[in-house]
């Protein structure tokens, strides 16, 4: 479905993303796992498009230069230079790091401001579908975004990046932070989102332990390259895997 | 990528130079500390030789104005890109510092010498004062307060009829020559100019700069915002007084058009042309932005259109800075490498 190879992306002179090749097949869970500073966000932005926007900002003021190569392609279609709200529009959404949403804006308007693509009815839809999944959102439907807890808010931007009638949703690190509880309850809904409203996902996390049941097929990243790939089952029995990213002793 | 097609990109890289330049042994060598001080010596040598090589009294009036200018705008950078308080206020200080130096001149006669550091310090103290209220703020506010104050001040004079009124404040002394007028001008510039650079290096400045990335933090690590934000804001507003100090002592005049708007936006301007946080870059933008304007005087209400338009196109394709794209290219060079 989303297909990337050879990407490459250099900050000035520093080598963020080295050749990596990564594939992600329709309704799959694929996981990219790797220590701070492996590239998982960098390769995030320049699948969602978003480096395109970093580039150009810090070209225009006079910082470092990114440059970006290697071919994307979304169903057969070559998409490497298309911008972030057209990849949006293919339905290429991304839920970013650290959450992002709209601090002043309530919960119930965050949502509205992702439906920006959704037709009126479609919204509503989804409106509706991001309360199933989180019910805890319906509660705090006229709560303002920045007094949500960490979990809450991390709910909040899978619920906006729904609105965006994703077909492949890309989470950047979306357990960041969280208490296992609240960890387990958005596996859960990755998996229910994966499992009813049939949407590709690929889900970065420096820990795999906690995503990994729901992922079918992940990709290892160190300083910038991706070292390992494999089914599920193949990397967990990989000894190294399993005491890097697993935290398991043997 | 696909191995047959070699890509290339550009890189940029240190010349060795630059490299060899950052160690003590740079001291060394007659071409390292050339290259150190070259852009430096450019500066003050070419800012000294303007005076000298103008045309006639009205082109080195106009060198006065910039060095005003650009006190101005180095203050503005200072504040903006090293404390993280936008200032529209240029004519507040101008017009507080200018008044103040009318004052001292004309009720006391005291001589250009004693008025301008006194404007200075009284001057700074009193705009301070004035904008302490809003210093615990982020955000819009300081801005707003900035260029309420001159708008304000100004009504208040024309309206009790205080200070002269409309017609101001006339008969101030002026510097007693046109060589001691731009050189005194010039002198402080340069000294400002080295000085705040100095500043914004010190453990002073490094909390400064803290306090624009995260104010939170700098008040977790025990120390008060506030008053590093107005130490920040008594700088600029002494170098704004200052400025326009000199102002009056070089037109022997005082009014209300010293609150005019000029006095906050061109400083602005000049900082985005010059290159924000360079300091010099500032200085750079006055040096092109005033005479511009003098020059363009010529074509009459179409000025501010032409002004207008040289200011957007700069944005557009160099909105970078020139200071900044001179650095670079005085640093470092580029290639082009196989990936």
């Amino acid at each position: 479905m989303l297909e990337a190879e050879g990407l490459m992306v250099f900050y000035e002179n520093m080598l963020a993303l080295n050749n990596v090749a990564i594939r992600c097949a329709e309704n799959q869970v694929v996981g990219v796992f790797g220590a701070n500073s492996a590239g998982k966000s960098t390769l995030m932005y320049t699948l969602s498009g978003i480096m395109e926007d970093i580039r150009r900002k810090a070209q225009m003021a006079g910082g470092e230069r990114i440059t970006v190569m290697g071919r994307i392609t979304y169903r057969g279609q070559d998409i490497t230079n298309f911008k972030p709200s057209r990849r949006a529009r293919l339905g290429i959404v991304l839920c970013p790091e650290r959450r992002r949403i709209f601090k002043e804006s309530s919960v119930l308007e965050n949502l509205r401001i992702g439906a920006y693509l959704a037709s009126a009815a479609q919204a509503r839809e989804t409106i509706e579908y991001v309360f199933d999944i989180f019910p805890a959102l319906k509660k705090l439907k006229k709560r303002i975004g920045g007094f949500l807890s960490g979990g809450e808010q991390q709910m909040l931007a899978i619920g906006r990046a729904l609105m965006a009638q994703p077909k492949i949703l890309l989470l950047d690190e979306p357990l960041l932070g969280l208490s296992p509880l609240m960890q387990a309850e958005l596996v859960r809904a990755t998996r229910q989102i994966r499992d009813e409203m049939h949407i590709s996902i690929i889900v970065t996390e420096q820990y795999a332990r906690p995503v990994m049941p729901i992922v079918d097929y992940a990709f290892i990243l160190e300083n910038g390259a991706a070292v390992m790939d494999g089914r599920r089952e193949e990397l967990m029995d990989n000894p190294d895997v399993r005491s890097a990213y697993f935290g398991v002793q043997e | 990528m696909n191995q047959n097609t070699p890509q290339r990109r550009r890189e940029r890289i240190d010349r060795g130079i630059k490299v060899r330049c950052q160690g003590i042994y740079s001291l060394m060598s007659w071409r390292e500390m050339t290259y150190i001080t070259a852009p430096r010596a450019a500066l003050i040598a070419g800012l000294l030789a303007l005076p000298l090589v103008m045309p006639g009294m009205y082109w080195q009036r106009v060198i006065s104005i910039v060095c005003i200018y650009a006190l101005l705008a180095v203050g503005f950078d200072f504040l903006a890109h090293f404390v993280g308080l936008v200032s529209l206020g240029g004519a507040f200080f101008v017009g507080v510092g200018g008044y103040l130096a009318a004052i001292l001149n004309t009720a006391w006669a005291l001589p250009p010498i004693a008025t301008i550091p006194a404007a200075t310090v009284i001057g700074a103290t009193l705009c301070t004062l004035l904008l302490l209220p809003c210093l615990p703020l982020r955000g819009v506010y300081f801005a707003i307060v900035t260029l309420m104050y001159p708008l304000f001040l100004a009504r208040v004079i024309e309206a009790l009829d205080i200070l002269g009124g409309t017609d101001g404040i006339m008969g101030i002394d002026g510097f007693g020559g046109r060589w001691t007028e731009q050189y005194a001008v010039i002198g402080m510039l340069l000294i400002v100019l080295f000085a705040v650079r100095r500043l914004v290096n010190t453990d002073i400045g490094l909390v400064l700069r803290g306090v624009k990335d995260n104010d939170q933090a700098i008040r977790a690590s025990g120390m008060n915002v506030t008053r590093y934000k107005a130490l920040a804001v008594f700088i600029t507003a002494a170098m704004g007084c200052m400025s326009g100090a000199f102002l009056v002592h070089i037109y022997m005049w005082s009014g209300i058009s010293q609150f005019a708007l000029d006095f906050s936006i061109l400083p602005i301007a000049a900082t985005v042309i010059g290159g924000g946080g360079t300091l010099a870059g500032p200085v750079i933008g006055c040096l092109i932005l005033v005479p511009v304007s003098e020059l363009l005087r010529d074509f009459g209400t179409l000025r501010i259109v032409f002004y207008a338009l040289i200011l957007v196109a700069f944005i557009v394709f160099r909105s970078e800075g020139i200071m900044v794209y001179a650095q670079r290219k005085y640093h470092q060079f580029e290639r082009w490498t196989q990936v």
